[in-house]
């Protein structure tokens, strides 16, 4: 499966990647062969398309027990771009 | 120097028998890091005043008497995608370029728990992305035994701080052969742990059905050591750990005897691509196993043929949903200027993430979207299945696999990175066994014409470790290949 132009632009939006300039060319141009490389996949014929749970493992579980570790102003405050009033700030996104 | 030549269970019963202190093995490490790391670039950060503080508190337990693990005062580097309290952890992107960790990663804690000394944080390449470190945002890192060869990836930082001698044990991660492959161009021990034998917590996130943390060293013994330390169940913070991974201690029951253990060699994994001198070198590994008494035979596993796209598309597919939270909100890199919220996803992520870590999220981000995801990520995962079930069948008739690490020794800097298929193609070895879920082994079993390490990987079912590292051994005593330091 060839993948378009048009395709890799939509493929970036949804990745919250910019798909201008100069540097999408070139990240365009690796992923068409990119793409071609895991296209290798479609010769393999498998029977059973939808064998794709490990049955024999078994989900680990424990008790919700609520714990606080951190708060606020230990946990984001330091590595936080902005923070103010115990949270992050960000360009106002509710008129 | 002399200290630093030795191997990690030598200081260890050094600092027990009180011949040498944790705070002046401490400082005879960062004096290797002085005279050498200028021309190595293992480094992203050195930790010297909290290592001072940890060895010195090792000291004092010893004084007062104490029996310590045998890990206590022992130096100990880290990838610098495991999360370091107080200590820096940049994943080599510049995403993450001013990231101080609020908590320790499990094995941090557990390294603290038996005394390691931590001595700082290697290079790797961006988000662990990468087979040749040369993807770091931050410094290229050198191969120690050629310094115009790449140590490796994605943990080539973790590689070449061992084999140049500035520290004796380090972790890495290991996602698709982050692990061996470096240990494999350096000249050193490398182990990727089954998945789940070591806690996942704190590493941030590459592939987390593939990611383990595991080992480097200079010899088998003093892997299995770190190893020890490092494994076992962490059910509050990470649900795929296993319960109870090993029986005892990897070191204490290492036994080197290979009298009647099958040893099978996959012909798909000695073929076309792999290097005249790299296949005849593993080759002449597998001579030593029948010479020790081991029985050797060829085996096949023919769907190594579909593992590199397999390993792309799962892996790009989870990296692109884990390296959704990077989007210069919370922490890290902000792009300035931006006015409304999107801009800042859009503007941070792009000037924040590499071209490699781009790379992956948009194919991982392909082949999970609407109209593709049946075509990729679904028939993967069947195949996934496919491939587990051939090395489930492959055991039954073989208790170790021993193949080559990398189809080359450790090639130039600069050479392959101009093209990205050309840089996966040289996972083709290791990739099969993260898929598995599998242990994997490298060590160094040999030189190229120009003295450049050539590693051999010895694969084992889930959590047979110990087998590995008992296979490892055994092939270590005959050959003498140990504790190789790199002459810088």
């Amino acid at each position: 499966m060839a993948i378009t132009r048009q395709e890799i632009e939509h493929i970036a939006v949804l990745a919250r990647l910019d798909s201008t300039g100069g540097i999408f060319d070139r990240l365009a141009e690796d992923m068409q062969g990119i793409v071609g490389m895991v296209d290798k996949l479609q010769e393999l014929q498998l029977d059973d398309l939808n064998d794709v749970i490990d049955t024999e493992r078994k989900n680990a579980f424990h008790e919700d027990e609520p714990v606080q570790h951190f708060t606020p102003d230990r946990l984001i405050a330091p590595n936080a771009p902005t923070f103010e009033a115990g949270g992050v700030s960000v360009p106002r996104v509710v008129e | 120097m002399e200290l630093m030549k030795k191997t990690a269970a030598e200081l260890s019963a050094m600092l027990e028998r009180k011949e040498v202190s944790a705070v002046e093995l401490a400082k005879a490490a960062f004096a290797r890091t002085a005279e050498v790391d200028g021309k190595v670039g293992a480094y992203l950060t050195v930790a010297e005043d909290p290592a001072l503080a940890a060895a010195e508190a090792v000291d004092r337990r010893r004084a007062a008497g104490e029996t310590l693990p045998p890990l206590a005062g022992v130096p100990v580097a880290v990838k610098d995608n495991i999360c370091t309290e107080g200590t820096l952890t940049t994943c080599a992107s510049k995403m993450l370029y001013n990231f101080v960790p609020p908590y320790n990663a499990t094995v941090i804690e557990k390294l603290t728990e038996n005394g390691a000394v931590v001595t700082g944080k290697v290079n790797m390449d961006e988000f662990a992305m990468g087979s040749s470190c040369e993807n770091s945002a931050m410094k290229v890192t050198h191969n120690p035994h050629g310094l115009d060869r790449v140590p490796g990836g994605s943990s080539g930082g973790s590689a070449a701080v061992v084999a140049a001698g500035e520290v004796p044990l380090s972790l890495g991660s290991d996602t698709g052969g982050s692990i061996r492959q470096p240990a494999s161009f350096c000249g050193v021990v490398g182990l990727k742990p089954t998945y789940g034998a070591v806690s996942r917590y704190g590493l941030i996130a590459f592939a987390s059905s593939l990611d383990q943390i595991g080992p480097f060293a200079r010899t088998v013994e003093d892997a299995a050591m770190l190893m020890d330390a490092i494994v076992g169940h962490d059910p509050l913070h990470d649900s795929t750990s296993a319960k109870a991974p090993f029986e005892g201690s990897l070191r204490a029951n290492l036994n080197a005897d290979m009298k009647g253990v099958r040893i099978g060699l996959p012909k798909e994994y000695f073929g076309a691509g792999i290097s005249d001198e790299v296949r005849a070198s593993v080759l002449a590994a597998a001579d030593t196993y029948k010479a020790l008494g081991a029985e050797v035979f060829e085996i096949s596993l023919p769907l190594v043929e579909y593992a590199l796209p397999i390993y792309y598309i799962l892996s790009s597919a989870e990296a692109s949903s884990n390296l959704a939270r990077f989007d210069g909100v919370k922490y890290g890199y902000r792009a300035e200027g931006c006015e409304e919220l999107l801009d800042i996803y859009v503007k941070s992520r792009s000037q924040g993430f590499g071209q490699e870590v781009q790379r992956r999220i948009m194919l991982g981000t392909y082949v999970l979207s609407s109209g593709y995801y049946d075509a990729y990520y679904k028939k993967a995962r069947a195949a996934q299945r496919k491939i587990r079930a051939e090395f489930a069948a492959a055991f039954e008739t073989c208790d170790v696999i021993l193949t080559p690490v990398a189809p080359t020794t450790a090639y130039e800097i600069g050479s392959r990175t101009t093209n990205p298929l050309e840089m996966y193609a040289g996972d083709i070895c290791t990739v099969s066994i993260n898929i598995a879920g599998l242990p994997a082994m490298v060590q160094p079993c040999g030189f190229d014409g120009n003295r450049l390490p050539i590693g051999m990987q010895l694969i084992g079912p889930r959590f047979g470790e110990q087998k590995l590292m008992n296979a490892g051994l055994a092939y270590e005593q005959a050959s003498g290949l140990k504790n190789i330091i790199a002459a810088l």
